[in-house]
């Protein structure tokens, strides 16, 4: 140990580092969600694309002024900085999600479509959509507040049935996830195949993707993840407690029943608006936490935001290969999150052989 | 541990009261009363699966009682909010998942939580209490390493510096010991003591019963989840005690240096080759025969001894251990019958060893019968002899005797390895 630091100078080095970290992934995701409006059919400039986007926004707006074409101007703010902002905010609800279910289960493997919550929020979704359920608020409101409360519901489910004795083992909770998955993803191709008519469109947004991304879908979905990232920074200490395991997090003050039962909501809440939006997209919550805690290390303090920087990176490049790599065609999205996804998954269990033992 | 920095917190007492509790359909524990005032330093023991930990998490909070109740202070724990609990009383359990890659500092720093407003991180005075409290844990130089690199003895006492950067003054521990080795057990217990007598108090769950003895003020003995026993080391470690709780035969001797009891197992009958060895008998008394007894049965000896007198210290470890003796009643001299009765065992021993013991009037027969031994051919072994002066008390008479048989061909031994030597030697 150095002698002449103290430990709060220690500390607040660690901190500096953390914050550093944070702060340079945050300038790769704005670098990265200019570059992605840039590219597409049409190239623009990418100072051009930055200058346009900014004289967008309030208060430094008006320092920006119009040296571009107005067809430029159309596209980046019509068609594809929605999009963008739509990939941005899914892959930070989705890797919120994965954070805290990793978290909450001390399962390493969690992610929202592993265990049942992204298919309950498709089931609430397709549900709002079959039956044209609107709620008052609009109808983007209805889809993710039906999709929430399916997630809920379904993750409610899958955690009560997996847990015996107070503890939920990794494989089990994988098992049973993956099997109710796969019996709500069974009704909504009921659902699917029933309405005839719309079948197409619900397909086609079970896919997963961001393709008709638009700026009502932005507004619907920032207030949830907004709410969701700043209730999960709230409880972050909790969750720190919580990987020392359940009883022991109780013995150090944490009220774990009731703490569970606000992160699953804080969860599906988040998994709801993603999915309303942009269908099943797997993986990103299986991935972010785990490369952002190479990097932050453990801390939910750190790890929360690093994951919803890391997570808003992942599928801005993931949508952009999705347009780019077949382009005119697009490939779905999920196809792309699940192509580096799933190896990684597998990776994941060869590297933790005991965790299925 | 209280300290000036937060002012430590007010006593409270833990009191549990008829407590049953248990998983499932079954009560593991029933019916346990416990009171726990500052000061104690508590100690429970019992055989596996008598309900130790479940009655120690009833008291932590961890497994609400089926009936009965916990109060802490006026309230009843199960009540309480779990951070105003944890600020009074703090829990260091059996085994911990530490399965993430905090630092050991991280981990106790941890600690800290019910101290902590939920946006408020550990400031100055925290991370003082976490760095003394990994002083007193001696892991304050594991500070920066991952907790999953620790070994499991480290591990431990993380967990354990955990629970001291909690600031209670209620401390319990399950099993605190198991992954330590001798010298931070030592430790850990010693440092435990020391909090107690400033006013904290400690409950723990502890396989080992000499340490309990020597270092608890409190023993509660648990068989099958009730209460078998409880009170001072003293009151509660006999032999008649752990043969009924744990099924062991014991002797139960007064530590060297703490006075408190102390435990010998002894080993089960069908450990040893009883029998196969040399014939022995043992003339002895006091403590004097007993740690030689141990020793010879391990050897495989056939040992008799004698005379002794009902209730001596020889006498009652001679019992546990079966052998055939000669007695006689306490306090009297020996008698002719039992003297004869000696003799008889002699004749049918090869070996007569005489231990250290304490002469006076009414057991010098016993020398004489270790002359009848040399007489009859047999090898005698005198054990210690040169102690025989502060061992005299009949005015010489002993010394003399010890002379003549020396001159009489018995062999002078110093030291018991020495002893075994020359039991062992054809």
């Amino acid at each position: 140990m150095e002698g002449t630091i103290t430990i709060t100078e220690r500390l607040a080095l660690v901190r500096r580092r953390k914050l550093l970290i944070l702060g340079l992934l945050g300038l790769a995701l704005l670098a990265a969600l200019i570059i992605a409006v840039a590219l597409g059919a049409v190239y623009i400039p990418v100072f051009t694309t930055a200058k346009i986007i900014a004289s967008r926004l309030p208060l430094v707006g008006r320092l920006f002024h119009g040296t571009w074409e107005a067809t430029q101007e159309t596209v980046i703010l019509s068609v594809r900085l929605p999009r963008v902002l739509v990939a941005l905010l899914v892959g930070m609800a989705l890797a919120l999600a994965g954070t805290i279910f990793q978290g909450l289960f001390r399962n390493p493997m969690a992610d929202p479509s592993f265990i049942g919550s992204a298919q309950g929020a498709a089931l609430g979704a397709t549900i709002a959509f079959f039956f044209g359920i609107e709620v008052g608020l609009g109808k983007l409101s209805t889809v993710p507040l039906f999709a929430f409360a399916g997630s809920l519901l379904a993750v409610a489910i899958v955690y009560l049935i997996t847990r015996t004795g107070g503890r939920v083992s990794v494989a089990s909770l994988l098992l049973v996830g993956i099997a109710f998955s796969s019996f709500l993803a069974s009704i909504v191709s009921t659902l699917m195949v029933i309405s005839k008519d719309r079948l197409h469109n619900i397909f086609f947004w079970l896919m997963g993707g961001v393709a008709g991304a638009n700026w009502d879908m932005v507004l619907a979905v920032i207030p949830f993840i907004l709410v969701g990232s700043i209730v999960a920074m709230f409880f972050a200490r909790d969750l720190n407690l919580m990987m020392l395991g359940e009883e022991r997090a109780s013995q150090l003050g944490l009220e774990a029943e009731r703490f569970k039962w606000i992160m699953l909501v804080i969860a599906s809440l988040v998994v709801g608006a993603a999915v309303s939006v942009s269908g099943i997209i797997g993986f990103v919550g299986l991935m972010t936490p785990h490369i952002v805690r190479l990097l932050t290390g453990p801390d939910h303090r750190y790890l929360i935001p690093g994951s919803l920087l890391a997570g808003g990176l992942f599928l801005v490049l993931a949508d952009t290969l999705a347009r780019l790599v077949m382009a005119p065609n697009e490939l779905p999205l999920g196809i792309v999150t699940a192509f580096f996804g799933a190896p990684f998954f597998i990776y994941l269990l060869k590297r933790r052989k005991n965790v299925l033992a | 541990m209280s300290s000036p920095e937060t002012g430590g917190v007010e006593w409270k007492t833990l009191e549990a009261t008829d407590v049953s509790a248990g998983y499932y359909d079954d009560d593991v524990v029933s019916g346990l009363n416990l009171r726990i005032t500052a000061g104690d330093f508590i100690a429970i023991i019992g055989p596996n699966g008598s309900g130790k930990t479940s009655f120690l998490k009833s008291l932590s909070r961890a497994l609400r009682p089926r009936a009965g109740m916990v109060l802490l202070g006026d309230d009843d724990l199960y009540g309480l909010p779990a951070r105003q609990v944890a600020r009074h009383l703090a829990m260091v359990p059996q085994d911990s998942q530490l399965a993430s890659d905090f630092t050991a500092l991280e981990v106790v720093i941890m600690g800290r939580n019910p101290h902590l407003g939920r946006l408020q991180s550990a400031g100055p005075d925290d991370l003082e209490i976490a760095r003394q409290s990994m002083e007193k844990a001696n892991v304050w130089h594991l500070a920066d390493r991952p907790v999953t690199e620790l070994s499991g003895g480290e591990r431990q006492r993380v967990i354990i510096a955990q629970a001291l950067a909690q600031d209670t003054r209620l401390l319990l521990l399950d099993e605190p010991t198991q992954h330590l080795d001798i010298n931070h057990q030592l430790a850990l217990l010693h440092m435990l003591s020391a909090m107690c007598s400033q006013g904290m108090a400690v409950v723990m769950v502890i396989h080992d019963i000499n340490l309990a003895s020597q270092y608890c003020n409190k023993i509660l003995v648990i068989k099958k989840g009730s209460e078998f026993a409880r009170g001072t080391p003293q009151e509660v470690l006999t032999s008649a005690v752990l043969q009924e709780v744990f099924g062991v035969g014991s002797i139960i001797t007064g530590h060297a240096v703490t006075k408190r009891p102390h435990v010998v197992f002894l080993p089960s009958a069908d450990g040893l080759s009883a029998g196969a060895g040399p014939r022995i008998h043992l003339i002895c008394g006091g403590a004097s025969g007993a740690p030689i007894m141990r020793d010879l049965l391990e050897r495989g000896a056939y040992l008799t001894a004698g005379v002794l007198n009902l209730g001596d210290g020889d006498e009652e470890v001679g019992r546990a251990l079966e052998l055939k003796m000669a007695t006689e009643i306490p306090f009297s001299h020996i008698s002719r019958e039992a003297h004869e009765a000696n003799l008889e065992l002699i004749d049918e021993a090869d070996i007569v060893i005489v231990s250290d013991f304490h002469v006076g009037p009414g057991n010098l027969l016993n020398l004489e019968a270790a002359g009848y031994g040399l007489e009859s051919g047999k090898r005698v072994l005198l054990f210690s002899p040169a102690s025989i002066s502060e061992r005299d008390h009949t005015g010489g008479l002993a010394a003399s005797a010890y002379r003549k048989l020396a001159e009489s061909g018995a062999v002078e031994i110093v030291g018991r390895e020495a002893l075994m030597d020359m039991v062992e030697r054809p």
